[in-house]
This record gives structure tokens, sequence and C-alpha cells, in this order.
């Protein structure tokens, strides 16, 4: 059941993003309530996969990285609708946020019984670290999606040329104020995650190259996030420059991720 | 004729002269009295007066379509007052319901997409209606208009994007600032096209300042447009505060140089500015527009993107045409449906009138007959009306869904000669709803 689950999840994900994409290239308006509506279902399914899962394993999503994952993809997707409500133009994001969603989703995806949490592992600080991390990519993830259409926006409006989409994105400076506000909630959730994550580091001396690769991959996303935050208010950088570091940072922050899921999957040792 | 059916006689931007259509030209109150007069003049059943600018139109349902027209032609030429044969276009049944789905839709436009003529199209129809001159057939063909009109809209792009330059500003400005509310818009000089663009911005709630080498010249162009003037000497201040700055000047060199924007751009913290060149020669450096936040656009770009609106929107009426096809068709389906309706009731009636007449006649020389007798004989002729016209009016509801059904119900309503006799029964129009209603009853019977 669970991974029947799983697949219905996935294929409603990725109809979900296929719409959305349709509605951002094409226009048409039947495709952008089609589009919620099979986003509403996959919420749904998505819930209930994870619902199943807790049934089955006893365990709460923060207890491994895949179930995080599939927990952190629900978060992503909360917040978007979340922001969609109050901002319906928003809507056109979907074509960027769903992909990740599913990206996300389709981590948890690889994996492999890796046995009980080692022991010095296991400590209070774990749900909170992964907790915090979550809602902190949640929001980066969004902040990721405004980026990306600022950037796309943006070249249109230079290059003069202006294709269907033009219509369809919303103005640059809602886009860059989504992004900014975006970034200000998961900075400090990032903080938290970085600084949980490099106790652990401390204490546990791992050698192996995918999860040291990740804690460096996660302190750049956190001094590339700082960077945004920070030249903003001392420079006034903000557009184009801000969308390019957020851009960065979240992909810093997937590779962190990517880390943990090849460990887990063992792929490397 | 097989019933009435939609015709239009009337002239537009494409056919005639403004002098000719502005003596024609009705609007408001005057549009109900005229409305009347019309119907009653012409003896249309039903009739619907279009007035705009770019046309006159009168849309009639009636069943004696060359003379009614006629009748509306000679009413419109007593009208203007002279010959009107030369501008006037009739189209007749399914032409007639296209045009009218063509108009409303905006594709008959002279700015194909634009979108008052929607609202034109929908204040004649309420005209219509609460003058009584609206029937079945002109409301639904309106009511199916204004639903063609939303799919358009909808579902192409034929309105998306202006073609006018000083409106292309506008809708740039709205993809940079979600809000032109409380935004400042800066002036510089007074080129016609200038003001014509911040007019623009300032509908949309932005303020609006003005700059000029002369400072009554600035005066006067604030005044006019309710904003603030400024001296020359505040230009650089004022394009730190502005959001959207307008250069229109006759100065001969750079108004706004690179050099000056860097520091423009330091002090106003990079916040994102849309500069707009209409000036020729030009008054901004164009090496401004490679500044990061910095968006500037010359005459020739906002021409180009009028040019892109107006091909792209062309493209898109291709789009909108099959969509008015279909509805076309939709339509016809239903008026044909329609028809069918009354004359299926007129034959059933006819029919079971003649058994009826001659059940009566019978009746007195039949003796001993009761009660249940005589209705078993009533039920006898019920079912036999049936059974006769069985075949007849399953081909009739058949031939409602082709072109052909048409030849097939004129033929019906000749062979049981139904025309006079529902003549004689009560005026067309009131038959004819009634009709309807009856026949929706009928179906019910098992025939």
């Amino acid at each position: 059941v669970v991974i029947a689950l799983f697949a219905v999840t996935a294929a409603l994900y990725a109809l979900a993003g296929g719409l959305y994409a349709l509605f951002l290239w094409r226009g048409a308006a039947p495709t952008g309530s089609w589009s919620d509506r099979a986003l509403g279902a996959a919420v749904v399914s998505h819930v209930t996969f994870l619902f199943a899962g807790f049934v089955h394993s006893g365990t709460l999503p923060t207890s491994d990285i895949h179930q995080a994952l599939a927990g952190l993809s629900l978060l992503v997707v909360l917040g978007f609708l979340g922001t969609m409500r109050s901002r319906p133009r928003l809507r056109v994001l979907g074509a960027f946020i769903t992909p990740v969603t599913l990206l996300l989703f389709l981590g948890a995806a690889f994996r492999r019984d890796v046995g009980p949490v080692p022991d010095p592992v296991r400590s209070a600080l774990l749900p909170v670290h992964v907790a915090v991390n979550m809602l902190g990519l949640a929001a980066f993830a969004l902040a990721f999606a405004a980026a990306l259409a600022y950037l796309l926006q943006e070249r249109q409006l230079r290059k003069k040329r202006f294709g269907g989409i033009f219509e369809r994105l919303p103005a640059l400076d809602v886009l860059d104020s989504v992004g900014l506000k975006a970034v200000l909630a998961g900075f400090p959730m990032l903080t938290v995650g970085v600084v949980t994550g490099a106790l652990w580091a401390v204490r546990l001396h791992p050698d192996s190259f995918p999860l040291s690769a990740a804690q460096g991959f996660g302190l750049l996303a956190w001094i590339l996030f700082a960077a945004v935050l920070l030249l903003r208010v001392a420079a006034g950088w903000r557009g184009r420059r801000a969308a390019i570091g957020t851009l960065l940072g979240f992909l810093c922050t997937l590779a962190v991720l990517l880390g943990y899921v090849i460990r887990d999957a063992g792929g490397v040792q | 004729m097989s019933g009435p059916n939609l015709a239009v006689v009337g002239m537009s931007y494409r056919t005639s002269p403004i002098e000719v259509r502005e003596r024609l030209a009705v609007s408001g109150e005057a549009l109900e009295a005229d409305l009347r007069k019309l119907a009653e003049e012409a003896a249309l059943e039903e009739t619907l007066l279009l007035s705009t600018c770019n046309r006159v139109e009168v849309y009639a349902g009636t069943s004696t379509a060359p003379e009614a027209l006629e009748r509306v032609r000679r009413w419109l030429a007593r009208r203007a007052g002279r010959s009107i044969d030369a501008y006037v276009y009739e189209h007749r049944g399914e032409d007639a319901v296209r045009h009218a789905f063509r108009v409303a839709a905006s594709l008959d436009s002279m700015v194909v997409g634009e979108p008052q003529i929607l609202g034109q199209v929908k204040e004649a129809y309420a005209a219509a209606k609460s003058s009584g001159a609206l029937g079945s057939l002109l409301d639904r063909c309106f009511n199916q208009a204004f639903a063609v009109a939303k799919r358009v809209r909808n579902e192409t792009e034929v309105a998306a994007g202006s073609v006018s330059v000083s409106s292309i500003a506008g809708e740039l400005a709205k993809k940079i600032f979600a809000d032109l509310d409380g935004r400042r818009v800066l002036l510089i000089g007074a080129g016609e096209m200038g003001e014509q663009a911040a007019k623009h911005l300032r509908k949309s709630g932005a303020a609006l300042y003005v700059v000029n080498r002369s400072r009554e010249k600035a005066e006067a162009v604030a005044q006019e447009h309710g904003g603030h003037a400024r001296t020359i000497e505040e230009l650089e201040a004022e394009l730190v505060l502005a959001d959207v700055a307008i250069a229109s000047t006759s100065s001969t060199r750079f108004v706004i140089t690179p050099e000056m924007m860097r520091g423009v751009m330091r002090a106003r913290r990079h916040r994102p500015l849309f500069l707009i060149d209409i000036a020729i020669p030009r008054d901004v450096d164009p090496r401004v527009g490679n500044m990061d936040n910095v968006f500037l656009y010359d005459v020739d770009d906002l021409e180009k993107v009028a040019q892109e609106n107006l091909s792209a929107r062309r493209r898109e009426a291709d789009k909108a045409e099959r969509i008015v096809t279909l509805e076309v068709q939709a339509f016809e389906a239903w008026r044909r449906a329609s028809a069918v309706t009354p004359t299926i009731v007129a034959l059933r009636e006819r029919v079971r009138g003649v058994l009826d007449g001659e059940l009566q006649r019978t009746l007195p020389r039949l003796e001993g007959l009761g009660e249940p007798e005589k209705q078993a004989l009533e039920r006898m002729l019920d079912a036999m009306t049936s059974k006769l016209l069985h075949r007849a009016i399953a081909e009739l509801k058949a031939g409602a869904e082709r072109q052909e059904g048409e030849a097939l119900l004129e033929s019906a309503r000749r062979l049981f000669d139904l025309d006079r006799a529902e003549a004689s029964a009560s005026p067309a129009s009131d038959a004819r709803d009634v009709a309807v209603d009856t026949g929706a009853r009928a179906k019910q019977i098992p025939s």
C-alpha cells in the first residue's frame, strides 16, 4: 500500500508539474485551475502516504533522510499553496516549485535499510536538526522558484523580446520581494541547522567523503544566503544579483541532501 | 419559411464613412424609443439595435426576411435622410449569427480585441430586452454571443498586449512594478508622446513630476496632468526618487549619461528604474540600458512591441474564429431543434383534431355507449395519432440535426397545412413560446 501511494503521489506531482508548465508557456486558463486540482490531489495522496508510512514503521518523518525528504517535499508544496492563497498571480511559480517537489519526493525512494541510527548520533538534537532544515529548505525552495521566475522575466525585459510567458509571470518587484521574504524566513532555520550539524561533525569525526562534502555545501549555502541578505542591506544588491545568489544557495542545499542520499543508498563509501 | 430566422442589416467603419454613421447613431434613452418605433414600422417580430461609433446594426428575428429587411433599410434611409444602399451590408440565418458573435467577441472591431464593444453590445441587449423587442431567438443568440466573447477572451490572447506606444509604456511598467499606485513618474521635457505615456501611468495611480528647461512649461504640463513641477537642476535628485522616467526633450545631446546614472543608481540603492526615451534624437545614452536594474526602452523598442502585439493578435484571431464557428454550429442546432418542436406539436394537434371532429360527428349515432366506452374511444384516438405520426415525428427530429431538416419541416407544414391552422389560432410569437413548452411535455408521451 505504501509503495502504491508513493507511486500515485509521484505521478500526481508529475501531472501537476506538467500542467503548470503548460499553463506558464501556453496560458490557457483551464490548465491553471486543473493544475491546482492535480496539485491538491497530490497533497492528499502525499499526506496519506506519510500517514501510512508512520503507521507502518512507527517513526516520525524526522528520523531518517528519506522520510525527511518525503516530509520536506510536502512542506514545500504547502508553503507554495499558502503563498498562492494570498497572491494568486504567483500560480505560475508552480511550474518551478512542483518539479523541485517531485525531485525531493523521489529522493525518498532511494531507501536502503541502514539499520538503526548509530548511538552517538541519536540525541535529542537530531529531530531538531532535521526539522529546522526541512522548514528552511521549504522556504528556500520557494525563494528558488521566485528567483528563477525573476531571472526569466528580467531577461525578457532586457532583450525586449516577449514570449507568452511574459504575460503570465508576475512583476519583477513582486518576485523580488517574495524571494527576499522566503530567504529571510529560511535563513534562521538554516543557521540552526548548520550549527547543530556542525556539533555532530565535531562529535563523530566522520570520514566518509559524501558527508563531509555535504557539510561543506551546507556551509557554502549558509554563506551564500548570508551574502544575499547582507549585501541587500549594505549595498542595495537586489534583483538579478540577489536572484542568482538565491539560486546558487538553493543548489548547495540540494547538494547537501544529495550527499545524505548517496551515503544511505550505499553508493559511495 | 419554417419559423423565424435571424438577420442583420447594418453598416460599420468598413463599409461607410463617419458622416453617414453619425446621423444614425443613437444611445441611452433614445435607443429604447427608437427600437420600439423600428419594431413597429418595420413590423419585426424581434429586434435589437446596436449603435456604436464604429457601427450601426439592426438585428431582427423574422419569418419574412426579404420584405422585413427591406423595411429596415427604408427606416434607416429615412433616418439618415439619404440613400444608404451603398453602405449597407446584410446577413441572414447562420451568417447573421456568425456576425453577431464576431462583433461581440471584438473580432470585427477596428482594433481587434478592444474590450469596449462587449459592453456596448450588452447595453443594446438590455435596451432591447426592457423595451420588449427581444424574442426567444435574439435573446438566445445574444446570450450565446456573450458566452462566445468570454470564451474568446479566456481561451485566446486576442485582447492581450497593447498596440499603442503610450499604453505599452504603461503595460511594461506593470511588469516591473506590480502596482503603480503611489509610484513616482518623472517626465523630462514635454514632447507630445511623452505626455501621453505619462497620462497613461498617471491613470494607474502614479504621482507625476515634471522637469523642464523652462520652469513655466514644466508648471503648465504639471498643472494639466495634476503633477508637480521641478527645475532642470533637480533632474538628478528626481531621478533618484523616480520609479519610471520618461525622457522626451528636444535636446540634441544626451540628457542622461552613464556617468550620471551610476551615481543615481548608487543613491537609489539599485532600486529598479524604468527609463523610457521617446525623444528623437535620443535623450538617454544607450549604454545606460546595460546597467543592472535599469530598463531602458526607446521609441523603436516600443514600436517593435506594438507591431509584435498587433501580429500576435492577428494570429490569435484565427483561434477565435474557430471558436466562433463551433458556437455558430451549436446555435444553429438549437434553432433547428426549437423550430421542430412547434411543428411537431401542431402536427399532433392537427391529426388529433381531425380524428376528434370525426368522433364527435359519429358519437350521436352510436347508442348505448357509457362513459367507460367513450373514454376507451378517446384513448384509441390518442393511440392512432401517436402511431400514425410516429415515423414522421422521428424523421423531423432526426432532421433537426442536419441542414436538410429544414426542407423536411417545410414539407410537413405544407402537407398538413399547418401554417394556416396555426395562424388562425394565435399570434405567431406567442404560439412559439407556448409550443416549446408543450413540446417538452409532448416528448414525455411515449410515441
